[in-house]
């Protein structure tokens, strides 16, 4: 804490973990390019599943970035959380142990939880007795877990939380992160990973009627389409470090963008036609926090989540909430190369936000190629466009939205 | 039928199975007055080991087994009962 006023909340590190690439640069090549990397999944366990497409992070190996002693009592989500913070921290530069510990907080965002772990331990009770469940099944599966372990981890002992608030809670994170910057906190660690493609949480996830259950990776996630059927599920996430504005200058720290406003709402599980008014009033809302008109947004990073209802509802609460502007803003859905990493699926969208605004270009949305709604999205290949401001979408299967409006930060960060 | 007492090397090595921290059986022995924590292992870590040596030796440890403060107090509970049982 310091008794100075604080200033915005600037992003100054992001760190990924995500299927199309292992580390932030490799995420945007793939990105930029509008690599697809859906697959069928290969995860032991899976193959009698309905559930046949997802966005796997392959050659992912957690031993070599992380100690034993934290893997040992953390579930895969934890492992990509703690793997994107230590990268996030270094990207900020600010690794290895704080000078103030509590300075530092973090904030993560989940919604599958520790499936596999659980799963592993769930199996042990019921197959050898309760004496073989290994006491960090207490805390592993648990969606604070990985907000804990990054604690831990890092020495970082300022205001920490957890949101479970739906998918669209991964931006509701970075909210929270903000605010605690604004309230006198001087670094955040925020964001959110996941890990639902183990076979115990695909299971949980095949009651979900939106759930994408093609075996055609070209063909299992298209929104926007005449063919949209649903989502496709993925793994990793990203976490970012927030700082206030004034510190990070006096550090000398680059400002790569800035969160300028935020609103969330909500309008009740898989009410797919009544979230356009919900997203429309979280536009509205987040605009009028960033003091932000909407001829000004300059790319929407939709929610874009596949199923025709949904998909007419963000249309029309684009075109609600930014008017006529709504029909010409370059929009994308660079998640459909990837997958929908539940709550860590915004947090991507954000970092995507900030990588477009630094490099001039609008990503393209994979695999989708012709539209059925009155959108400028942008397909096959990069836009290059000079991006000032972008506005991030998210609804929940469960039926929060949200929405997040980013600022453009120093050209020297570019 | 218990053959022989939990040596410092098995605890080392059920500290690195349980618990995922390195140590050095003799370094264990040397510290063993020093409290579970300078290895850093935590309550729920040896609460673990607890569980994995009354499953291996098929007998229960006393409740406070997982309270133990230090390797030479919890060897020499874990082998006084052990011993007791046999």
């Amino acid at each position: 804490m310091s008794n100075r006023r604080p200033g915005r909340a600037a992003v100054t590190g992001i760190g990924v973990v995500a299927p199309n690439g292992l580390r932030t640069d490799a995420y945007w090549k793939s990105v930029r390019e509008g690599l697809s990397v859906l697959d069928l999944i290969s995860r032991e366990g899976c193959d009698h599943l309905p559930l046949r497409v997802a966005g796997e992070v392959r050659a992912f190996d957690p031993a070599a970035l992380i100690e034993d002693r934290f893997l040992v009592q953390t579930d895969r989500f934890s492992h990509f959380a703690m793997a994107a913070a230590a990268l996030a921290l270094d990207d900020a530069g600010l690794g290895g142990e704080p000078a103030d510990p509590f300075s530092v907080g973090v904030v993560t965002a989940a919604g599958s939880g520790g499936g596999e772990f659980g799963q592993r331990e769930l199996q042990k009770l019921w197959g050898k007795g309760s004496k073989f469940v290994g006491p960090y099944q207490s805390i592993a599966w648990f969606y604070a877990a990985s907000t804990g372990q990054i604690s831990i981890r890092g020495g970082l002992k300022g205001p920490c939380g957890v949101v479970a608030s739906d998918e669209a809670g991964g931006l509701d994170s970075l909210a929270h992160a903000s605010r605690a910057v604004g309230r006198g906190t001087d670094v955040m660690v925020v964001g959110a990973t996941e890990a639902p493609l183990a076979p115990y949480s695909m299971v949980c996830q095949l009651g979900y009627p939106e759930l994408s259950t093609l075996d055609d990776p070209a063909r299992a996630y298209r929104p926007f389409t005449e063919k949209a059927c649903g989502f496709v599920p993925a793994e990793g996430g990203a976490l970012l470090v927030v700082e206030d504005e004034d510190r990070a200058r006096e550090r000398g720290a680059p400002v790569r963008a800035f969160v300028a406003g935020h609103a969330a709402t909500f309008t009740g599980a898989s009410r797919w036609a009544e979230s356009r008014e919900g997203l429309a009033r979280a536009i509205r809302g987040a605009l009028d926090e960033a003091g932000c008109a909407p001829e000004e947004i300059d790319v929407v990073f939709a929610d874009a989540l596949g199923v025709p209802e949904a998909d007419r509802a963000e249309a029309l609460a684009i075109a609600d909430a930014l008017g006529a502007h709504g029909t010409r803003v370059p929009v994308t859905a660079p998640k459909t190369g990837i997958g929908r990493a539940h709550c860590a699926a915004p947090v991507l969208d954000t970092v995507a936000a900030v990588l477009a605004m630094e490099h001039g270009q609008v990503p393209p949305t994979p695999n989708v190629f012709d539209i059925c709604h009155d959108l400028d999205l942008v397909m096959s290949r990069a836009r290059p466009a000079e991006l000032r401001t972008a506005l991030v979408l998210s609804r929940g299967l469960m039926g929060s939205n949200a929405a997040l409006v980013v600022r453009r930060g120093d050209d020297s960060a570019r | 039928m218990i053959t022989s007492e939990v040596t410092f090397d098995e605890l080392a090595s059920l500290m690195k199975q349980a618990a995922g921290i390195t140590v050095d059986p003799q370094e264990l022995k040397q510290s063993a007055e020093s409290p579970f924590d300078v290895f850093g292992l935590d309550s729920l870590g040896l609460l673990g080991i607890v569980g994995e040596l009354e499953n291996r030796y098929g007998t229960s440890l006393p409740p406070d087994s997982e309270r133990c403060r230090t390797p030479r107090e919890f060897l020499n509970l874990v082998n006084s009962t052990l011993t007791a049982g046999a």
